[in-house]
């Protein structure tokens, strides 16, 4: 054959291929085109190998071409099929469940790569001493108001005690610091007791003082954050000498981020003998055993007799509540949205239908467990999110923080808890796929006389959904209606479910 | 099984000569004799029902031999299930493929 020929029967097959590649589906048309095109290079060697180049051969190449149109229509067939199969995940209790899965797993994995989230969950941080309150005026509004004189703290710590066997008191003031060539400083300090973390049982790092020596050194112990931005993170701190107001103290340690859940934000910690303290703090006590079996629902009501003064009302509020953590308040946020729950949506599954016919014991069986599941993973997810919306800014224990995680939480469990119902409302009791194409049935005008409300249907033809428009005596929630098998014929795709 | 039964004479007959050491197109049709317009989208739903999986060659090899890199098929456990199933249905098939050596991929 004349070279010209064979030149134009080339790009007649490129152009074939090229065509045909048109029909493969977008995403495998360059792989295919590449096989193809490989095939084509491997039949022309062998064919010019095996015959001369003629006519014939070159004709055979162009049906070996058009044999590409074929395979192009078929991978297009295939990919619809797929598409199909799609559809039919689409809507499925399967499709429900990944997506919960997805949600879970996204919030869990977040909630170990944020710093924030993961300091809070730190159990360290509420390992506070037992059997602990705080003891305040009976009559202040606010917990966070210092209310305690430090000269009524010296009287009671005095006195013989039946109900308490330890006291610490502390108050807060901005001063002046200065640490070294650092540069100077504006601290909130707590000027505290000796035994204040000795008696909370507060971690300190870095502490050089002997266990004998805890809860009678004189010294400062300065928060995480300050360790971190006025010490750049140096972890020789203890022994250091820092200046708070006109005192030269030595600095024993670091308070661990987050482990500080009393009143009041601080900076640094004095340790000082209560005869150097004044002004007005709080006051916190240890019970005895006597003292805490005086405990009701984490108070306990306290009454000073002063003969100079008169009786003191005094109350006394547990650390319980204050070193609840995130798992406390999301126990608490989850019991508020199950409480919630009734005033927004119905509560019931919707298990109404028109006849006595009743689902198989698996069928249902297997609702409740698919219902079950929703709930074991909602749940879950509603934990960490919360914790993530929470600590994504802030990488250490806030007020702000905590109040954020309880707004997030509630939200969260609240609508998330109706979502469930409202999806398992909406789901065919035979094969947990939702049930789709609503239709209006009935004129709204006559309510009262006919039925006026919203059909919808199982995709697979196994049950209709009556909704009433409003819920009247005789139709009062939503019902199904099993369709029988004479239904079938209308459902290409029905399974015998 | 449901692969079993519905697995085509024609489709039995590729599964064949994959097995046989035929792992691409165009060896495939001219071992059958079939037309590229059946062996090639045969080929898809055998890999579309994993009793085949596909790989393309190391470019390296191709260069190697100035030609253009070929996608190899190699049956699955699937399909060598299906395949041994099949040998039961169409006993002759055995007969009309020899066996080669599988090439290396």
């Amino acid at each position: 054959m004349k070279p010209l020929g064979g030149w134009i029967c080339l790009k007649m097959e490129g152009g074939i291929l090229r065509c045909a590649s048109l029909w493969a589906p977008g995403l495998q048309r360059a792989e295919w085109l590449r096989e193809w095109r490989a095939e084509l290079w491997h039949a022309r060697e062998a064919t010019q190998i095996d015959a001369e180049c003629t006519w014939k051969t070159e004709a055979e190449m162009l049906r070996f071409c058009v044999g590409a149109v074929q395979d192009a229509v078929t991978l297009r067939k295939l990919s619809w099929e797929k598409k199909e199969a799609h559809a039919a995940f689409h809507g499925s209790a399967a499709e429900c469940l990944l997506l919960l899965c997805f949600f879970f797993a996204t919030s869990y994995f977040l909630s170990h790569a944020l710093p924030g989230v993961r300091a809070e969950s730190h159990p360290a941080l509420y390992r506070v001493n037992p059997n602990l309150i705080m003891i305040q005026n009976a009559f202040a509004s606010d917990d966070s108001l210092a209310t305690i004189p430090v000269e009524k703290y010296r009287r009671w710590k005095s006195w013989q005690q039946r109900y308490f066997d330890g006291f610490a008191f502390y108050r807060i003031a901005r001063e002046n610091a200065a640490a070294g060539v650092s540069g100077t400083y504006r601290w909130r300090v707590a000027h505290a007791s000796l035994n204040l973390f000795w008696l909370l049982g507060l971690p300190v790092r870095f502490s050089q003082v002997a266990g004998d020596a805890e809860g009678r050194t004189p010294g400062a112990i300065v928060s995480d954050a300050v360790w971190q931005k006025n010490f750049g993170g140096d972890p020789h701190i203890a022994g250091r000498m820092v200046r708070i107001g006109r005192d030269e103290v030595q600095v024993i340690g670091v308070a661990p981020a987050g482990s500080w859940r009393l009143p009041g934000n601080v900076d640094a910690w004095l340790l000082e003998p209560d005869s150097a303290n004044r002004g007005v703090g709080y006051v916190i006590a240890h019970l005895t055993a006597l003292g805490a079996s005086a405990m009701v629902s984490q108070r306990v009501q306290i009454s000073v007799s002063n003969p100079a003064e008169g009786d003191e009302e005094l109350c006394g509020v547990s650390f319980a509540a204050r070193t609840k953590g995130p798992w406390g308040f999301y126990q608490f946020t989850i019991l508020l949205a199950l409480l919630a729950l009734p005033a927004i949506t119905s509560v019931s599954l919707g298990e109404t239908n028109f006849c006595s016919y009743k689902p198989s014991w698996s069928s249902r069986f297997g609702r409740w467990m698919f219902l079950a599941a929703k709930i074991g993973l909602l749940l879950p997810s509603v934990y960490f999110a919360s914790l993530d919306i929470a600590y994504w800014h802030t990488t250490t224990y806030s007020i702000r923080a905590q109040y954020i995680q309880l707004i997030a939480s509630f939200t969260m469990a609240l609508f998330g808890l109706r979502w469930v119902l409202f999806d398992q409302r909406n789901r065919c009791p035979v094969c947990l796929r939702r049930v789709t194409h609503p239709a209006r049935v009935g004129l709204a005008g006559r309510t009262f006389l006919a039925w006026n409300g919203t059909e919808l249907i199982c995709a697979d033809g196994h049950t209709l959904l009556h909704v009433p428009a409003l819920p009247t005596s005789w139709f009062e929630t939503q019902r199904w209606l099993y369709l029988d098998t004479s239904w079938k014929f209308l459902f290409a795709n029905s399974s015998t479910g | 099984m449901v692969q079993e039964a519905k697995l085509s004479h024609t489709a039995a007959l590729i599964l064949h000569a994959i097995n046989a050491g035929f792992v691409y197109g165009f060896s495939i049709m001219e071992m059958t004799g079939l037309p590229s317009g059946t062996v090639y989208p045969a080929m898809r739903r055998l890999e579309r029902d994993e009793l085949i999986r596909s790989q393309w060659e190391k470019q390296s090899i191709a260069d190697a031999e100035q030609r253009p890199a070929r996608k190899y098929y190699r049956l699955t456990a699937a399909g060598k299930a299906t395949l041994d199933a099949s040998r039961r249905r169409y006993p002759l098939l055995e007969r009309l493929i020899p066996s080669e050596e599988v090439k290396q991929i």
